[in-house]
């Protein structure tokens, strides 16, 4: 039987490790093209080789240049574009009254205007291809004040709102826009600022684990977001448009 | 692919509509599935259409002890459940305060009531870690919706339910989701279309196309009933899936 993603087109952005990867390679397995789309040339292209059918293209999705070539790139390759996962991003944790303009500049610049460039190149490619998704990478970090992450939370709440927009926009020319929000997913970007948010929240070694724990019960996986992004990337949520695709665990259904 | 192989499924409100387009799906997935309704003659022969694979029992959704049978009926025909679909629900189309207290009452007592007592009697039998538990609820549960007052009280009840119960069950393995459809072409959208065609002066047709850009399938929201039950959304517990076509996204 053939895989959910038979014949699509695929740009996954950030995609040379972490969430990005685990995408790339579930749309792969479920029939997909997929073009492995990352800031760092060498990664993508050794990620894109253990993909199969997949390739490589150098992406910086802050440079409008660039994502308008990735797209140009992937339709003069594959002969057109139905999915756009729009992944790449970047977080560290700093306080707020630490956090200087530039600081601020460089997260929203490739969380938030990293997405609306590729909702703005992707979609009227998609939409020459005769329709399909775009599924944002947000976070559950949209929906609640998380702190040191100021940068990366209201950046992924402009893409939340953004998804919402260009759903509603878009749904005329088929293509169905949603958001994915993991909770807290153990990636290298989370396990690298443990201590730092440890440290600056005057919590003793190994808390943020045990706060995890309790938030979310565990650490969910990249393969579980990739198992979302891929429901959401086919047919199979054909009605759903414009909406937030929580998974974290249970955090966001309890309040305390 | 047959995600479901091997699950054992209740279904409420499994007769028609929702409930049998999602027994239906997870037949279709490797599911062996307990079609339970009020309606019992209705649930059978939703069974005997889907074949060897699925079975009846009649479930009156208000009476706890009827829960606990259809869950035991399951336990006995499959050798145990897996999977809670609570589905069973009725509507009441009129405004707020035309609604009698009968209505408002059968309202509770089948959509949230029911809701509670199908949750509590699969505990019984759903295995630690492993089960899943889906409930339908409505786009109606996370916004007002004008006529539809006691609907929208009764499926914010069933979020609630959903949230409060998935974070006390979380240590037990068993994920607990709500899925949220706008308007799915159903025997239940059907009978509302000329009321609210009526009271808002405006075509149900031509309301649903503007919010929604089309009337939804029961297949689709069954689609997301079967991500929710199946292992892909292991992370997934305590949340509200909406298929609403763009309605809730929208401002205008």
């Amino acid at each position: 039987m053939g895989g959910l993603l038979e014949g699509k087109v695929a740009i996954v952005t950030g995609a040379a490790k972490g969430i990005g990867r685990a995408i790339a390679e579930a749309y792969a397995a479920q029939g997909a093209t997929v073009v492995v789309s990352d800031i760092d040339e060498g990664m993508a292209k050794e990620t894109a080789s253990r993909i199969p059918g997949a390739s490589a293209i150098a992406c910086d999705v802050r440079s409008e240049e660039q994502v308008k070539s990735l797209v140009d790139q992937t339709v003069a390759q594959h002969g057109g574009l139905q999915i756009m996962v729009p992944n790449a991003g970047i977080g560290r944790p700093v306080p707020l009254l630490g956090m200087d303009y530039e600081e601020w500049r460089a997260v929203t610049s490739v969380n938030l205007d990293g997405v609306f460039l590729c909702i703005r190149y992707g979609a009227p490619a998609i939409i020459a291809s005769g329709g399909g998704a775009i599924v944002n990478i947000c976070s559950i970090t949209a929906q609640a004040g998380t702190p040191l992450i100021a940068h990366y939370s209201a950046a992924k709440a402009g893409v939340m709102s953004l998804t919402q927009t260009a759903a509603v926009e878009l749904r005329a020319q088929g293509v169905r826009v949603n958001a994915v929000l993991p909770g807290f997913i153990e990636t290298e970007m989370v396990t690298s600022v443990k201590g730092d948010f440890e440290r600056l929240l005057g919590f003793p070694e190994g808390q943020f684990d045990q706060v995890i724990a309790m938030k979310q019960g565990r650490y969910g996986t990249a393969e579980e977001v990739a198992k979302m992004a891929v429901f959401l990337a086919s047919d199979r949520s054909s009605f759903s448009n414009g909406s937030p695709f929580v998974l974290d665990g249970g955090c966001r259904a309890s309040l305390l | 692919m047959a995600e479901l192989e091997g699950k054992r499924a209740l279904v409420t409100g499994g007769a028609q509509g929702l409930g049998k387009a999602i027994a239906t799906l997870f037949v279709e997935r490797g599911a062996k599935v307990m079609i339970s309704d009020i309606d019992e003659a209705g649930a059978k022969l939703a069974a005997d259409e889907l074949g060897e694979s699925a079975r009846a029992v009649r479930c009156d959704v208000t009476q706890e002890s009827e829960h606990e049978a259809a869950v035991q009926a399951t336990v006995d025909a499959f050798g145990g459940l897996d999977i809670m679909v609570n589905n069973a629900g009725i509507e009441v189309v009129k405004p707020l305060f035309h609604h009698t207290e009968q209505e408002f009452d059968a309202i509770y007592n089948i959509n949230v009531k029911g809701v509670w007592f199908g949750m509590k009697a699969a505990l019984a039998a759903l295995p630690q870690p492993g089960g899943v538990i889906v409930n339908m609820a409505s786009l109606a549960g996370l916004g007002g919706v004008p006529l539809f007052g006691a609907y929208s009280m009764s499926k914010a009840g069933v979020v609630q339910l959903t949230r409060c119960a998935a974070t006390e069950l979380k240590p037990m393995g068993i994920r607990i989701n709500a899925v949220c459809p706008a308007f799915i072409a159903t025997a239940m959208v059907d009978r509302l279309k000329p009321i609210v065609t009526e009271i808002v002066g405006v075509p149900f047709d031509d309301l649903a196309a503007m919010k929604q850009g089309r009337v939804g399938t029961p297949e689709e929201v069954a689609e997301m009933v079967a991500f929710l039950a199946s292992d892909d959304s292991s992370f997934c517990t305590g949340g509200t899936y909406v298929l609403d076509g763009g309605l809730q996204a929208a401002m205008l």
